[in-house]
């Protein structure tokens, strides 16, 4: 049986693909982009996880063989701020879209654009 | 240094010398010197042959190895002799230092071609030949250079390919062992134990060597390239391109029977009597033979005229090498000795007329035999060589390919021979009267025969065809030691097959007799009257232009005519549009994919991680 977290953080990839792959607003897709993006980090800190320990912080009692692996939380406080990095710029690239073109849907840009 | 080294190297180094000095003059005694060198190199270790030279270098771990045979011997000496008439005539017609590098460099590359003892010498020297004699044709005509760059390409990939399948199976380059293991590799097929070579390796090798020589040799249908490669560039250098380069394909055939002639006997059977492999090259020697005669009757330009003959005649060396019996391979190396000379001296006859005249059709030349007498005689012994008229090197050797032929009962290969000599007098009679009789166009009234060089490199050619047409038995004896037997008898004057027989300086004895009672009856009482051209075409009616065939001008549109539905099958189109398809293609699977859509290319990703993912990566 597969683990709930796994499938969960699969979905919330499946779906922000979808979106990427489908819609055609180009906020409808940035906002795929954020969807697929949590869901890795999910994956990414549920792979991490043992079951039944607690948080990688050395103190009173939770000593390394009690924590569960912190070199995923690492990597996803990394891959939150990049992402939190590219969304904002591909908002702002968005609005400079909308201001040349006057829409939002990518295939009228592409027809726009010639 | 090894005096074989010199040989091979002496013409690139001097081509390279002449390119970076710039001072005329000097920089043609330097290349004349190069191709000097290698003359007198061959001449002087004739005596030493029986043991066979070598020498060797390394470069960059590969042991590059030459051999001097008597075979070898034989191919470099065609390949000095008109080299050095060719490099003579650039004096004259080469404009700058660019073209005696690459000139210079072509003759390195076909020696190392004909000396090489092992696969990779010859592969290199090879593609150092293609690669002088491409930037010769691109420097006077892109889109002819590109047609014979892309085929050679062809050809060298098909040569690489089958050299890379005879090394995975035998781990040797060197030719002598590589020959041993299909000796022995033939016994065992045939004592029925398992052969290294299936019958599908050595058919494969098989068509890749053919591709490979086939393409140098200009055989049909690989041949599109020739004519515009031979007309498109300096003409001097044409007498060595169509004269020598073209016989390294020739060269590779004999290679292909020395290396492989038991094994591909053993595996690919017989048809009619004749080996088939033999029989496949003869046959397609024979459909060259007759597709370049044609169409070398059908052109307007003295350059592509030439060219197409020069096909048509490398169709017999082909006919003779496929019938594979050692009279049939002495008599193709005796044609190829007899090509080189013939056509190297009407390559030197051409570049002299545009040197001259600076025209290349026939409709603008006429009348020069007064103006030119020299070249007219040297126009003259070419003409009756390549016509095959006897006292001349041309007969003997296409007398040889007859006799070949007609000994092993082939009755198409014999026909299309024969059809072949035909043609060929077709077009020399144009070439014969549309340039040195009839009327003179009043722009070259004042022509002046050919300038010193030019005819000196004539002059050797023109009487190496003689001697060697007098004297036949010259070239039949250093061609019997290749089999070591006496393969072709008689003397000196004589060729005897023992079921035939051409005595040469009879031959001789007789037409001088006939031509002084000519004379004679000429000088005692011909009554001679002056006819305009136009008279005897004419009758003296008028003929609209459209349908004006003068002897200039359209002379064989009946031929053309009658020949009109083979015409439209079209090698030539046939690759072109082949390479129009593929753009074509190439274009909308371009536009079809990288259509500019993000998502589209999203999708790209989404799939192939999709088929990773099932492929459990």
């Amino acid at each position: 049986m597969i683990s709930a977290y796994y499938f969960g953080a699969i979905s919330l990839i499946l779906i922000g693909l979808y979106a990427v792959l489908v819609k055609k607003n180009i906020l409808k897709i940035l906002i795929g982009l954020s969807i697929m993006e949590t869901g890795v980090n999910l994956l990414l800190i549920s792979i991490g996880y043992v079951s039944g320990r607690s948080a990688p912080i050395l103190s009173e009692g939770i000593g390394p063989l009690q924590a569960v692996d912190p070199i995923p939380q690492a990597l996803v406080l990394t891959a939150i701020v990049i992402g939190v990095a590219t969304t904002a710029m591909a908002l702002s690239v968005a609005i400079i879209l909308y201001e040349k073109y006057g829409t939002l849907n990518i295939e009228e840009i592409r027809r726009l654009r010639g | 240094m090894n005096e074989l080294l010199l040989i091979v190297f002496s013409p690139l180094i001097a081509g390279v010398i002449a390119w970076v000095i710039r001072i005329r003059g000097v920089r043609e005694g330097i290349g004349i010197l190069g191709a000097l060198i290698p003359l007198l190199g061959l001449i002087k270790a004739y005596p030493s042959l029986d043991h066979g030279i070598k020498a060797t270098i390394t470069v960059g771990g590969f042991e590059i190895g030459f051999l001097l045979s008597h075979m070898s011997w034989v191919f470099s000496m065609i390949a000095v002799v008109v080299g050095f008439s060719a490099t003579l005539g650039m004096v004259t017609t080469a404009r700058d230092n660019y073209e005696w590098l690459f000139a210079l460099m072509s003759l390195t590359g076909v020696l190392g071609v004909f000396l090489a003892q092992d696969l990779v010498t010859f592969f290199i020297s090879w593609e150092i030949m293609t690669f002088a004699s491409f930037m010769m044709v691109f420097k006077f005509n892109r889109q002819a250079s590109l047609k014979y760059f892309l085929l050679s390409i062809i050809g060298a990939y098909a040569m690489l390919i089958a050299i890379g399948v005879i090394y995975a199976k035998t781990g040797s380059f060197a030719f002598s062992e590589i020959s041993a293991f299909f000796r022995k590799d033939a016994m065992m097929a045939m004592l029925g134990g398992q052969p290294a070579f299936s019958r599908f390796d050595t058919a494969l090798v098989y068509l890749l060597f053919l591709v490979a020589f086939g393409v140098k040799a200009g055989m049909f249908p690989l041949h599109v390239w020739a004519p515009d490669a031979y007309s498109e560039t300096d003409q001097s250098y044409t007498a060595m391109f169509s004269g020598v380069l073209s016989k390294a394909g020739v060269y590779g055939f004999i290679l292909l029977y020395i290396l492989m002639y038991g094994k591909l006997m053993v595996s690919l059977g017989q048809f009619r009597g004749a080996p088939l492999f033999g029989y496949i090259i003869a046959f397609l020697g024979g459909l060259t033979i007759m597709v370049g005669g044609v169409l070398a009757a059908l052109q307007e330009d003295i350059r592509k005229l030439f060219a197409y003959s020069s096909i048509s005649q490398l169709g017999y060396i082909l006919v003779g090498l496929g019938i594979g019996t050692s009279l049939g391979i002495e008599a193709a190396i005796y044609h190829a000795i007899s090509h080189a000379l013939f056509k190297g001296l009407f390559f030197l006859i051409v570049a002299t007329l545009i040197y001259r005249t600076g025209k290349t059709e026939f409709k603008d030349f006429g009348g020069l035999a007064e103006k030119m007498p020299y070249t007219f005689a040297m126009a003259f012994i070419a003409i009756l060589s390549l016509a095959g008229i006897p006292p001349l090197v041309g007969f003997a050797s296409k007398w040889l390919i007859f006799e070949a032929v007609i000994s092993q009962n082939l009755p198409i290969l014999g026909g299309m021979v024969f059809f072949g000599s035909a043609i060929g007098f077709v077009y020399l009679i144009r070439f014969t009267y549309a340039v040195w009789f009839g009327q003179r166009p009043s722009d070259i009234e004042n022509t002046k025969d050919a300038p010193l060089p030019l005819a000196i490199a004539m002059g050797i050619l023109g009487a190496l065809n003689v001697i060697f047409g007098i004297a036949p038995g010259i070239v039949a004896r250093e061609l019997n030691k290749l089999f070591n037997s006496q393969v072709i008898g008689g003397n000196i004057w004589e060729l005897d097959l023992g079921f035939g027989r051409y005595n040469a300086l009879l031959v001789t004895i007789w037409l001088v007799i006939g031509l002084l009672i000519a004379a004679i009856l000429y000088f005692l009482g011909a009554s001679v009257r002056k006819v305009p051209v136009t008279d005897t075409y004419q009758s003296g009616n008028p003929v609209t232009m459209d349908y004006n065939l003068t002897i200039r001008r359209n002379f064989f549109l009946p031929l053309k005519e009658a020949v009109e539905f083979w015409l439209r099958i079209s090698f030539d189109k046939l690759y072109r549009d082949v390479w129009k398809s593929i753009e074509d293609f190439a274009e909308t699977a371009r536009n079809y994919i990288y259509n500019g859509n993000v998502q589209a290319y999203a999708w790209y990703l989404a799939i192939i991680l999709l088929i990773l993912a099932i492929m459990g990566v």
